[in-house]
């Protein structure tokens, strides 16, 4: 970011340029909180990174980072910011900015700590945009009436799975 | 009253013997089997194992006729849910959490739960003195 708190573009167009990725021309940069360094974390706060938005990732384990890293997935070329702390504390979520964030996502290992994350960011904080991830299918279920967007990856893993099996011969 | 206690920690041993000894019908929920055993040995029958965020074990403890149920683990994030789940899937009349993260008291109200107690606050109170005015 540059001094105005505005990020400086690369040049989509210059060959070798080594950010290539930017939002489309209609879309305005969002700034998103990721909740989460495991591998679904790092890889979504690496993407959403290189896509040009601008990303704060939150784990209270510090070695999560690093370990994203050697997996090199958060590597020296990340432009966002690494918070250490509790996602579903407010006082750390103030701090990693959720005040002015467009988007959240609560992906750490724990479906509670996921819901509470993602509630206090929807309902506390009025985030635009939440998403949680439930691996609990009647949680998931649960939270989805009451609202909140979830992500179950056990049941959209065993359709993909069961997808894929019956398609092969 | 029948009273469901979430968690049998240290807080929700003492809360379920006082209320048992006040004569309220109470049934304790432990995730973990070996704690379990060990209240059922103080508290006899009223301990149930099982996770007190899972609906269908929810279910199972008569919590349709539960007057009040109380989250009392060390994890804020598990009592707000089993409140949620109790209150929206069970219409349960009155929920009250441990929160062990003072900042979350007024986030739990937020987010619909009855009462949220603090020790950290209760102590604070004992700490300081009235303000007069």
């Amino acid at each position: 970011m540059n001094v105005n708190g505005k990020r400086k573009w690369s040049n989509p167009n210059k060959p070798g340029g080594r950010h290539h990725y930017r939002p489309p021309y209609n879309q305005p940069a969002l700034k998103l909180l990721i909740v989460g360094c495991g591998r679904v974390g790092s890889q979504i706060a690496a993407d959403m990174d290189r896509f040009g938005h601008q990303v704060v990732i939150i784990d209270k384990d510090p070695n999560q980072f690093s370990r994203a890293a050697t997996r090199g997935v958060l590597t020296t070329d990340f432009k966002g910011d690494q918070v250490v702390g509790n996602g579903t504390d407010a006082d750390v979520l103030r701090r990693a900015g959720i005040e002015d964030a467009d988007g959240f996502v609560a992906v750490t290992e724990g479906d509670n700590r996921n819901i509470m994350a993602a509630q206090v960011a929807k309902h506390v904080f009025k985030v635009p945009r939440v998403v949680a991830r439930i691996y609990d299918p009647e949680r998931a279920e649960a939270y989805e009436k009451l609202g909140l967007h979830t992500i179950c990856p056990t049941i959209e893993g065993a359709k993909h799975i069961e997808k894929t099996l019956l398609e092969t011969h | 009253m029948y009273v469901i206690v979430v968690g049998g920690g240290t807080v929700g041993y003492y809360m379920s013997r006082d209320l048992l000894e006040r004569g309220h019908e109470v049934t304790l929920i432990e995730k973990n089997s070996s704690r379990a055993d060990w209240l059922e040995t103080q508290l006899g029958s009223i301990v149930m194992r099982g996770d007190g965020c899972e609906v269908k074990f929810l279910s199972q403890t008569g919590i349709e006729r539960a007057d009040a149920i109380l989250a009392v683990t060390a994890d804020d994030e598990d009592n707000l849910i089993a409140l949620q789940m109790a209150k929206k899937h069970f219409n349960v009349k009155k929920t009250i959490a441990r929160v062990n993260n003072p900042s979350n008291v007024e986030i739990f109200k937020m987010l619909g739960v009855d009462e949220a107690v603090s020790a950290t606050d209760v102590l604070l109170a004992a700490l300081e003195p009235p303000i007069t005015t």
